[in-house]
C-alpha cells in the first residue's frame, strides 16, 4: 500500500487535495484578515493594522445580537435532547402502530426546506393572532423543530451501539423500569445526548433560512442581523463579527471533542 | 407489551409529538393552503383558486427564478461532487497520521454559518475584490470585471459552503469499498488509472449520485447565498418567496413558490432515498 501511495498518481491527487483545502479556506481566511483593515472598506490583503472594527463588534450593537444567538441556540439544544430522547427509543426500540408516522414526522424538518417552515411558522403565529410571539418565542419553535432530527439521530445512534440485555439484565435484578432508564440506559446513552445537544446548538446557532422570517426588532440572531447589513454595506466590522460567529461553535465542539470525541456521530449523520 | 406500558410510552411521546404536530405539520399545512387560496391587494381570501400557481408558472420573473434555481442545483451538485470525489477518496485511503485532522478539516466548515463564508465571497468577488484588485495589479486587466451579481457567483458560493455535505456522503461510499479489489486490480496488471476507471468510479456511483442530490436539493432552498452574491436580475425561488412573503405581503405566492420548492426538494430527496436502497442492496 505504501508504495503505491509513493506513485504519481497518488501524488498528483495529494496536490489535488491540497488545493481544495484552499479552495474550503481561503474564504474564510480572508474574510479574518479584511477585519483588521485600517481603512473602511473590506480590501485584502488588508491596507494597515488596525484594532478598531473589532472595537466595534464588540460594541452592544453587535454583542446583543451575539448574546441572543447564545441563548436561542443553549435553549434549543436543551429542549431538543429532552423531547428527541423519548423519540429515538420509540423509534430505535420500540414496536408499535403508527411508527412510520412518527419517523416521518421527527425526520421531515430534515428533509423540508428550512426556508418553507419558515414561512409556515410566519403564517401560524400572524393567522394566530400571535403576532407578538414573532421575535423569540417563535424563533425557538422553529429553531427546535428544525434541529430536533439530529438530537434523535445521535442518540439513536448510541441507542443502536448499546446491548439490549443490559436493561434486561439490570431488571432481572429487580429494578424497577424507571430506575433502569434513570441508572443504567441514561449513562450509557450520554454521549449521544451530548453528541445530539451540540449539533443542535450548532444548527440553531448558524441557521439563517428560517430565522430571517421570525426576527422581531430587538430579537435578532446575529447570523440575520449580519445578513440585513450585507444588503448596505460592507465594513470590515462585519468580518470581526463573522470571525467572532464562527469561533463560538468551534469552541462548542472542541471543549465536547475533547472530553467525549464526536467522530462517530458525523459519520452516522451521513449514513 | 401490556396496554399500561403501551399508555406511558405514548405519554412519554406526546410532548415531542405535539410540538412537531404544532410547529411543523401544522405550519406546512397552512402554507399549503394559503397557495390555493385568492389574494386581493395582498389579503387572503376565502374563495379557493389555481391563480397562483398559474401566476407562478406563467410570469417571466417567476419562470426565470425557477429555471435560474435549478441551474444553480445543478451547478453546484457537479461542482462538489466534482471537488468532493478526489478529497474523499484520499481521505478515506491516506495512511497519513494526519488522516484524523485533515477529515476534521474538511468538515470544519459546517461549523461557519453560511453567512461568514459567503462574506468571504463577496470580499474575493466584488468590483474592488482580491480577484479584481490582483488582476489589475498583474496589469492583466484594463477594466474591472463584473464577477458578481451573477448566478455563477452563486453557484461558486453555494458549491463552497455544501461541500462537507458532498465530501460526507461520498466518504461513507468509498469507505464501503474493499480496497482489496484494487489491489487485485492492479495486481492482475491494471494501471492505477484502469483500475481507477473501471473498478473505483462504477462502485462509487450511487455516493456520486447521492451526493449530487443531496447538494442540489440544499442548494435550491438556499436563502442567504443567492440573496448576497446575486441581484435583483439573477433571483431565485428562495429570493422570490422572501419578497413576496416579507416586502410585498403577497402570502399566497409566496406560499404557492415555496409549495414548488417544497415538492421539487422532496423529489429529488426520494430519488436519493432510492439511490440509497439500491447501495444497501448486494
Amino acid at each position: 500500500m505504501t508504495n503505491s501511495h509513493a506513485s504519481g498518481p497518488w501524488r498528483a491527487l495529494r496536490w489535488t487535495v491540497a488545493g481544495i483545502y484552499v479552495f474550503v479556506f481561503a474564504p474564510i481566511l480572508i474574510t479574518a484578515s479584511v477585519s483588521f483593515n485600517e481603512s473602511n472598506r473590506s480590501l485584502f490583503p488588508p491596507r494597515g493594522f488596525s484594532l478598531r472594527w473589532w472595537d466595534r463588534a464588540f460594541s452592544p450593537e453587535w454583542l446583543e445580537p451575539l448574546l441572543f444567538s447564545l441563548q436561542l441556540a443553549s435553549l434549543t439544544a436543551a429542549i431538543c435532547v429532552t423531547l428527541g430522547t423519548p423519540l429515538a427509543f420509540a423509534l430505535t426500540r420500540w414496536r408499535f402502530r403508527g411508527r412510520m408516522a412518527v419517523a416521518a414526522l421527527t425526520l421531515g424538518p430534515l428533509m423540508m426546506p428550512a426556508l418553507v417552515t419558515g414561512v409556515g411558522l410566519l403564517q401560524l403565529f400572524q393567522i394566530a393572532g400571535a403576532r407578538g410571539s414573532i421575535g423569540f418565542p417563535a424563533l425557538l419553535a422553529g429553531h427546535v423543530v428544525i434541529s430536533l432530527p439530529f438530537a434523535v439521530r445521535c442518540v439513536g445512534i448510541s441507542l443502536q451501539g448499546m446491548p439490549h440485555n443490559v436493561e434486561l439484565a439490570a431488571m432481572s435484578l429487580g429494578a424497577r423500569p424507571w430506575r433502569v432508564q434513570w441508572e443504567i440506559v441514561l449513562p450509557l446513552i450520554k454521549t449521544g445526548v451530548i453528541a445530539g445537544a451540540v449539533f443542535a446548538f450548532v444548527h440553531s446557532f448558524t441557521d439563517v433560512n428560517l430565522s430571517i422570517f421570525l426576527a422581531a426588532p430587538g430579537q435578532i440572531p446575529v447570523t440575520v442581523k449580519i445578513m440585513g447589513f450585507l444588503e448596505f454595506g460592507f465594513a470590515p466590522t462585519l468580518a470581526a463579527v463573522s470571525v467572532i460567529t464562527l469561533v463560538v461553535p468551534l469552541i462548542v465542539v472542541g471543549i465536547v471533542q475533547w472530553f467525549f470525541g464526536l467522530g462517530d456521530f458525523i459519520y452516522g449523520d451521513a449514513r | 407489551m401490556g396496554t399500561q406500558a403501551g399508555f406511558w410510552r405514548w405519554a412519554a411521546l406526546a410532548v415531542p409529538l405535539g410540538v412537531l404536530v404544532f410547529f411543523f405539520a401544522l405550519p406546512n399545512a397552512l402554507l399549503l393552503s394559503a397557495s390555493f387560496l385568492k389574494s386581493e391587494a395582498a389579503v387572503l381570501t376565502d374563495e379557493l383558486t389555481l391563480e397562483n400557481y398559474r401566476e407562478v408558472f406563467e410570469s417571466r420573473l417567476f419562470r426565470g427564478a425557477i429555471l435560474r434555481t435549478f441551474v444553480v442545483g445543478v451547478g453546484v451538485g457537479l461542482l462538489d461532487v466534482a471537488l468532493a470525489f478526489p478529497l474523499a477518496y484520499f481521505l478515506v485511503r491516506t495512511t497519513s497520521r494526519w488522516k484524523g485532522v485533515l477529515i476534521a478539516l474538511s468538515l470544519a466548515p459546517l461549523l461557519a454559518s453560511v453567512i461568514v463564508r459567503t462574506y468571504g465571497w463577496y470580499v474575493i468577488l466584488n468590483r474592488n475584490g482580491v480577484i479584481n484588485e490582483s488582476l489589475m495589479g498583474f496589469g492583466w486587466i484594463e477594466t474591472l470585471l463584473r464577477l458578481m451579481p451573477s448566478t455563477g457567483a452563486i453557484i461558486v458560493g453555494l458549491a463552497h459552503a455544501l461541500l462537507p455535505y458532498a465530501v460526507l456522503t461520498l466518504m461513507s461510499a468509498l469507505n464501503a469499498i474493499n480496497p482489496n479489489l484494487e489491489r487485485a486490480a492492479m495486481s492482475l496488471g491494471a494501471s492505477r488509472l484502469r483500475t481507477f476507471v473501471h473498478v473505483v468510479l462504477p462502485l462509487s456511483m450511487p455516493g456520486l449520485i447521492g451526493g449530487f442530490l443531496l447538494c442540489f436539493s440544499i442548494a435550491i432552498s438556499a436563502y442567504a447565498t443567492p440573496a448576497i452574491l446575486g441581484g435583483p436580475a439573477t433571483q431565485t425561488i428562495a429570493t422570490q418567496i422572501y419578497v413576496n412573503m416579507m416586502t410585498l405581503l403577497e402570502w399566497a405566492l409566496g406560499s404557492a413558490l415555496a409549495v414548488v420548492l417544497i415538492v421539487s426538494s422532496m423529489a429529488v430527496l426520494l430519488l436519493t432515498s432510492r439511490v440509497g436502497a439500491k447501495k444497501a442492496a448486494p
